[in-house]
């Protein structure tokens, strides 16, 4: 019967605080956090929509333009990440280390990675930055729930004062209201836009708390209302307190408008969250535990870790905030979680740890990723290809074998190839090319070989990445052609000039000799027949005969002889233009692609610095010495 | 204005337009698409559940579904009414996961058959005494349960509903769907909740459709029953439903603790009342029952063309889609025929073994490198072309319908475009054949008969290097005379560019198959507006 306590304890005590808590606290609220909302981008409000469209029922949310569930660090600042003081003053290392990796991680991949992303980076910057300025000696608690759940009964029973106006218009509480402990927390209500009408001291018996000092509490307005300018009250400050009480009821502690919209996503702030089961007088003792015991089970499907057994995760109570009951353990947690005073650096690491995730897909990807020596290799035999390597090595050997055999030949079977080539072609010159000096390289062949390098570097890389990969590769490609063609020309046709052997004149030689024995021969027997000169037969057979099987001879020698260093030399002609064309091709496009996967491999490592642990096992390949420091770090903050 | 009196062209073009929404697919994922999936699931389940069999039998009991957030009571509120545990309840949320239909006995055979919520499964259960509701079978998926109690009268059912704000979101569709089967909507809130924005979607949305509509205020505390019911009406009032008949039902012993009791009858007598009434006075009867389905009707009117736009959105989406791939395709066709006329396929290796020809190479090698060098050209422009497919679908959202683009890496193209090539190689060397065959010995007495490879890969020289071998051309017509080097060239010249598009077409068409094979079409979006405007002239 909480509706009951609440009207008795608002009519009763909270005559004073009412006055003050109704004026024009929205207003001063709403002047505070209304822009904001709107600026949000429209993207993620139709995202957070599309979860809560199930049409007929809860179309309207949707149109609305639905609240954010996430705490938006920091939202109210827009400042530059370059303005902000040095980081982590006053944070332990591992956080400061955490903070400073992501000022760097948004430095550097400012140019690649979409805006949007990285401004939720940025915010959670700002945040640390203007946490870490004001007051660390107090701890901003908020309670928030649903409407008519008793947060203003739990908040005034904390209090021991009726702070906050209790009754039974629903909703009741339409601004925050804050109480705090001790001074100095000026600061931190002014950054919460908490206007100093709503700012209230415990009674002069409050300082006796002296377990409590430190401790500004908030109550805030409900988040379910039909009034959506509480659900943006709610969002706005949530974003900026340090740990939050949700006190929920028996009626209402399975809502989905609680859990979807903000503990599921908020389960990374599992260590700054109290679950409290208020009204627990209204349920028998048995049913309170099977109450309790079903929402555990619904903040453990809900992702959000449960601090049970010494572990760090939320903590689950119940409370009858109207009989008492339970207050006094919950007031000896909040004082314990108070003094400890490592709320608002938990409650950063968190933000850290949800702004790692949002960025996960920027940076991390599935696979791996980079340029193997495969790809390198595969690039380059495609740019040899593309400049005709192999065709010009074996045009090169063919070309000097032939100009050996042909100067080696004997002349008889030279005017018989002569005379087949006319007859075949109908020409003397089969030589039918005009050669054309321009786009000697196949354009086609270069394209496609960046296309698959690029392609193949960019593969498992996240999206930005893969795409500035791809687009240092596009770069690199302009003008490769060109460079490819002129290359070539550099090098040089190597069919064009053959070199001469030393050993050729002697071949050329012999075969003449050669020649000129059957010629002589012929002529000395043509003498003896005419009688000029005296007749012996055998002799002139003899020289002439020498001369038709020296011939063939020379040539066949000089053919056998060819053939190695014609091979060697088109090979070597076919390297040249290899190894030129890979050159360019290294230069032009491979090593921008590298330069371009370095740098993400150093983002990727900046990234794991951020995460800390937990992605760490996903991480393939790069990043390796990050995780593993970053492991202890991480168990560090969760130890102290 | 619809009467309940039979009206078989209503029901007929109620039918038809029934037919027409159930037609409609929405298959690509568009921004609005789940929530026109949305659209169209309410709206069949409002034609099939409530509209069509409530015209088709305007005798048939009146089904009073009582809907709200979770622990507001509607299953202690049902029992109560019903004066028997027929539903559970329990302090554990979500309590109701199968929804529990109670009528009157002789009313049994109208909910039993699948006249209503035709997609729900009918369970009975053995009349259960309230120890043994612990042993009834463990919920099924889509089931109704079914029970029948004397104590209900006669031409009224009572539908026990899931909460409408349910963790579980099934429950949360079920909830929507069944609110939308009845004659009379009762909201349940409860003094703790009744500002809750969820329930108040729901109040909403019943005053859009005109519903008959009764809102329950359970579990108010006795001592600000007063309060809050002034505070509730306030409410009402402002959101123009002051005229809603309310009903308070104070929190009692009975409801709290366990929720295992029923509410004393003095809590609910006014609220059975009024349902009793409705069911009981033919006139009020009437009046439920036709200003429901009324208000239904003309709800239509904004309902349908929101269908139909994005059935409009899904055609525009498929063009945009397809027009995409055409468009890409059509430019690297187009690039394809300029390079081939620019002779870009005779450079690199071609133009070596072209250069070296015929001294140095084959006819063979250099017939090789030319269709390889097309091949490449091909596979080229056929990765070009799903390279800008690849980045226009990615600005698009309804592409990831359509699964993922390919890279330039794949290879299954790259040996589709190789066999392509060969196939035209193969063709070319015939032709050259036939022309070697047929052609008359030119005048040139001295050279040999020409042989088919060499006048074949001239041929391909003369195609595929532009000017750059005009030579080939002159050696072709020396070879064959100028007349039939002529006929030959066109035919080939033919015959590469049908290659060229058999190859880019087929690329294409893979690319959009899948587009395709989703069947959007601009008729449903007609067909829907046309079925429409034959209701309106209807009614």
């Amino acid at each position: 019967m909480v509706d009951d306590d609440e009207s008795r304890a608002g009519t009763g005590s909270g005559a004073g605080a009412r006055a003050g808590t109704r004026a024009g606290a929205p207003a001063g609220a709403r002047a505070g956090g209304g822009g904001r909302e709107g600026d949000r981008d429209p993207d993620r409000a139709h995202e957070q929509s599309g979860r809560w469209d199930d049409g007929l029922i809860a179309r309207r949310a949707a149109e609305r333009g639905a609240a954010v569930p996430e705490m938006p660090p920091g939202a109210d600042d827009t400042q530059e990440p370059d303005t902000l003081p040095p980081l982590g003053g006053s944070y332990g290392g591992p956080l400061r280390a955490r903070l400073d990796a992501l000022h760097e991680l948004v430095g550097l991949s400012r140019t690649r990675v979409e805006s949007e992303a990285l401004a939720e980076a940025g915010r959670v910057l700002d945040e640390a930055a203007a946490r870490q300025r004001l007051s660390s000696r107090h701890t901003v608690i908020a309670i928030a729930g649903a409407t008519g759940s008793g947060k203003s009964t739990l908040f005034n029973a904390l209090a021991g004062v009726p702070v906050s106006e209790t009754g039974l218009r629903r909703p009741t509480t339409s601004a925050p209201i804050a109480l705090s402990w001790s001074e100095g927390a000026a600061g931190l209500l002014d950054r919460l836009a908490v206007p100093s009408r709503l700012r209230r001291r415990p009674l002069a018996g409050g300082a006796a708390d002296t377990e409590l000092q430190g401790l500004v509490l908030i109550d805030l307005p409900d988040h379910d209302s039909a009034v959506t300018a509480h659900r943006d009250q709610v969002d706005r400050v949530l974003g900026l307190v340090d740990a939050v009480i949700w006190v929920v009821d028996p009626e209402k502690y399975a809502d989905a408008a609680l859990h979807e919209r903000y503990l599921r996503p908020l389960a990374g702030h599992a260590e700054v969250t109290f679950v409290v089961l208020n009204q627990i007088d209204r349920l028998g003792t048995e049913a309170a535990d099977l109450v309790l015991d079903d929402l555990r089970r619904l903040l453990d499907e809900d992702g959000v870790a449960l601090g049970e057994h010494g572990e760090p995760g939320a903590t689950v109570l119940a409370v009858s905030a109207l009989t008492g009951e339970g207050v006094p353990e919950l007031r000896e947690m909040v004082a314990g979680f108070v003094q400890e005073r490592t709320a608002p650096e938990r409650r950063l690491a968190a933000d850290v740890d949800a702004a790692a995730a949002r960025l996960r897909p920027a940076y991390l990807a599935d696979g791996r990723s980079g340029l193997d020596e495969r790809a390198r290799d595969a690039f380059t035999d495609r740019l040899g290809v593309a400049v005709g390597a192999q065709a010009a090595g074996e045009a090169a050997e063919r070309v000097w074998r032939r100009g050996a055999i042909r100067a080696c030949g004997t002349p008889w079977l030279r005017l018989y190839r002569w005379y087949e080539r006319i007859r075949e072609h109908g020409s003397t010159d089969p030589h039918l090319a005009t050669p054309v000096e321009d786009e000697l390289t196949a354009r086609q062949r270069v394209e496609q070989a960046v296309r698959v390098v690029a392609d193949e570097a960019s593969r498992g890389l996240p999206t930005p990445w893969a795409q500035a990969v791809r687009e240092a590769a596009a770069r690199g490609a302009e003008g490769l052609p060109e460079a490819l063609d002129e290359l070539t020309v550099t090098i040089g046709d190597a069919a064009a000039r053959p070199p001469r052997p030393a050993w050729w004149p002697a071949a050329v030689l012999a075969q003449a000799v050669m020649t000129l024995l059957q010629i002589f021969g012929a002529l000395w027997l043509v003498g003896q027949i005419v009688g000029v000169v005296e007749p012996g037969l055998l002799p002139p057979v003899l020289v002439m005969l020498g001369g038709i099987v020296g011939g063939p001879l020379v040539e066949w020698a000089c053919e056998g002889a060819v053939k190695g260093p014609a091979r060697r030399y088109g090979q070597e002609a076919e390297r040249r233009l290899r190894e030129a064309a890979a050159a360019c091709g290294r230069a032009r496009v491979l090593d921008p692609m590298a330069a371009e996967l370095m740098r993400y491999r150093e983002v990727r490592e900046q990234y794991a610095t951020v995460v800390g642990t937990r992605p760490s096992s996903r991480i393939v390949g790069g990043g390796r010495g990050g995780t593993g420091r970053l492991g202890a770090t991480r168990t560090g903050v969760r130890g102290r | 204005m619809v009467t309940l009196d039979e009206r078989p062209q209503l029901i007929d073009a109620l039918s038809a337009l029934r037919d027409r929404v159930a037609a409609v697919r929405l298959p690509l994922p568009l921004p609005d698409t789940p929530r026109a999936r949305q659209t169209r699931a309410e709206l069949l389940a409002q034609l099939d559940d409530y509209l069509v069999p409530r015209l088709k039998d305007p005798d048939a009991p009146l089904l009073a579904v009582v809907g709200g957030s979770t622990g507001a009571g509607k299953s202690t509120l049902v029992n109560s009414l019903v004066g028997r545990r027929v539903s559970e309840s329990g302090v554990l949320r979500p309590t109701t996961r199968t929804p529990v239909l109670v009528c009157h006995p002789e009313d049994h055979h109208w909910f039993a058959g699948m006249r209503v919520l035709p997609q729900l499964t009918r369970v009975w259960l053995p009349q259960a005494d309230d120890d043994h509701a612990d042993d009834a079978p463990p919920p099924e998926e889509n089931a109704l349960r079914v029970e029948t109690a004397a104590s209900m009268p006669r031409g009224l059912a009572l539908l026990d509903a899931p909460d409408i704000d349910s963790l579980v979101v099934e429950n949360r569709l079920l909830a929507a769907e069944l609110i939308c089967a009845a004659d009379i909507w009762v909201m349940v809130t409860t003094a703790s909740r009744y500002a809750d924005a969820v329930p108040w979607h729901l109040l909403r949305t019943a005053k859009e459709y005109d519903a008959t509509l009764v809102t329950v205020l359970d579990r108010v505390p006795h001592q600000v029953i007063g309060e809050v019911s002034r505070q509730y009406e306030a409410l009402l009032d402002k959101a123009g439903l002051g005229d809603v008949p309310r009903f308070t039902i104070p929190e009692l012993p009975e409801s709290a603790d366990g929720g295992s009791g029923l509410l004393p009858d003095s809590a609910v007598a006014a609220l059975r009342g009024w349902l009793a009434h409705r069911a009981e006075d033919p006139a009020a009867r009437q009046q439920a029952a036709d200003r429901t389905a009324t208000g239904v009707i003309d709800s239509l009117d904004a309902r349908l063309p929101e269908l139909a736009g994005a059935v409009a959105a899904q055609y525009a989406a498929s063009v945009r889609l397809g027009g995409a791939v055409e468009a890409a395709y059509g430019e690297q066709a187009k690039r394809v025929r300029e390079q081939l006329g620019r002779g870009a396929v005779l450079a690199g290796d071609a133009r070596t073994r072209w250069r070296a020809y015929p001294r140095d190479s084959t006819a063979d090698e250099l017939l090789d490198a030319l269709a390889e060098s097309l091949a490449a050209l091909l596979h080229c422009a056929v990765s070009a072309a799903e390279e800008r497919v690849r980045d226009a679908w990615r600005r698009e959202p309804a592409a990831d319908a359509l699964g993922p683009a390919r890279t330039g890496r794949d290879r299954d193209t790259a040996e589709r475009i190789g066999v392509e090539v060969r196939r035209w190689r193969r063709v070319l060397e015939e032709i050259a054949e036939d022309e070697v065959r047929t052609v008359e010995r030119p005048s040139a007495p001295r050279t040999a008969a020409p042989e088919a490879d060499t006048v074949a890969v001239l041929l391909a020289a003369a195609l595929l290097g532009g000017r750059r071998t005009r030579a080939a051309g002159e050696r072709l017509a020396e070879l064959l005379g100028a007349q039939a080097a002529l006929r030959l060239r066109d035919k080939g010249g033919e015959l590469v560019l049908s290659y060229v598009d058999r190859v880019l077409h087929a690329e294409r068409d893979r690319r959009l198959a899948p587009l395709e094979a989703l069947d959007v079409t601009p008729e449903p979006q007609a067909e829907l507006i046309a079925a429409l405007s034959v209701l309106q002239k209807e009614k």
